[in-house]
């Protein structure tokens, strides 16, 4: 039963990773990566900005 | 499925990168903004009317010059010592995990592009130096790392010429190195286009609201800080090159 059900995950692994074209999962991780630097270096928000406020000054990222 | 290997390798190497970055910036970049925020809050506390409407939410910054300065009191902030640390440490680890989302990606794209497969450490020193020239010096030449206080254009404009001048080096670069006909050198000539549109600056001196004394001390002080800043990028760029090629053989698995 347990044998059956990892099989069944290893198939849809499987069709997913057949499925999705490299080009679109490269596009998709650049695309991650510039939401992880909006949030680190873009947001406004006061919480947001405090927290990260030496990172922002520090890799020169237009801060106040 | 490569989308998942790049995440958790970007993720190490940006965990791995960003904790050398806030050792690196312990030791220069963050005692710097330290005394410069001794500074702070001294000749002119923010208006008012200005914090009332930061407390709105409905703060508009193009609308008007803050003058360098717009903390809202009452916001959440880390408390100095270990909380700040650890959070400027998670900061640096986020930022370096997206800068790596960014390079990984590329460096698979161009190996595809060339129809290639092996990236060495020499490469992963061009790679770095790349970085280093497309997010920080291009856009430190328009707008030079500034310390807390300094006088600066509207945020907004800043952050989109910021941008611009990322993109474009990047591009510029990307295409030089990877273009496939004769003319690809022309790329470069995006280099020289956002400095040519130039990057916004204020009207008024940069510590315009200090006392001669503090502003000559300020002056200094944000002179040091472009010095601390260009080391600080440097060591992280070149880290970030580095881990990121020998994680590549790890991503283009032969199942791919």
């Amino acid at each position: 039963m347990k044998n059956q059900a990892s099989t069944a995950t290893t198939m849809q692994t499987a069709t997913v990773s057949t499925t999705i074209s490299k080009p679109v999962q490269l596009f998709s991780a650049f695309l991650l990566g510039m939401v992880f630097l909006y949030g680190a270096g873009f947001v406004q928000t006061s919480a947001v900005h405090n927290a990260a406020h030496d990172v922002r000054h520090s890799l020169a990222f237009p801060c106040h | 499925m490569i989308f998942r290997r790049i995440v958790l390798y970007a993720l190490l190497v940006g965990a791995l990168s960003g904790i050398l970055l806030t050792g690196v910036q312990l030791l220069q970049v963050i005692p710097i903004i330290q005394s410069a925020e001794r500074f702070e809050g001294e000749p002119a506390a923010a208006p008012a009317a200005e914090k009332a409407g930061q407390a709105a939410q409905a703060h508009d910054h193009a609308a008007h010059d803050h003058g360098g300065h717009e903390h809202d009191a009452d916001a959440w902030a880390p408390a100095d010592g270990a909380e700040r640390t650890g959070f400027t440490l998670l900061s640096n680890m986020l930022s370096a995990t997206g800068l790596a989302l960014l390079v990984l990606a590329a460096m698979v794209a161009s190996l595809r592009l060339n129809a290639a497969n092996k990236l060495d450490w020499r490469h992963g020193l061009l790679w770095g130096v790349a970085g280093y020239a497309a997010f920080f010096v291009a856009p430190a030449l328009g707008l030079p790392p500034e310390i807390p206080g300094a006088a600066a254009a509207p945020l907004e404009s800043r952050q989109a010429w910021w941008l611009f001048a990322v993109v474009c080096t990047a591009a510029g670069l990307a295409g030089a190195a990877f273009g496939k006909s004769p003319w690809r050198w022309a790329f470069l000539i995006l280099l020289v286009l956002p400095h040519l549109v130039g990057a916004p600056h204020p009207h008024t001196e940069m510590f315009a609201g200090q006392p001669p004394a503090a502003a000559a001390e300020l002056t200094e002080l944000a002179r040091q800080f472009i010095g601390a800043t260009a080391i600080a990028n440097g060591a992280l760029w070149l880290t970030l090159g580095l881990i990121s090629v020998w994680t590549i053989p790890r991503i283009l698995t032969p199942s791919d």
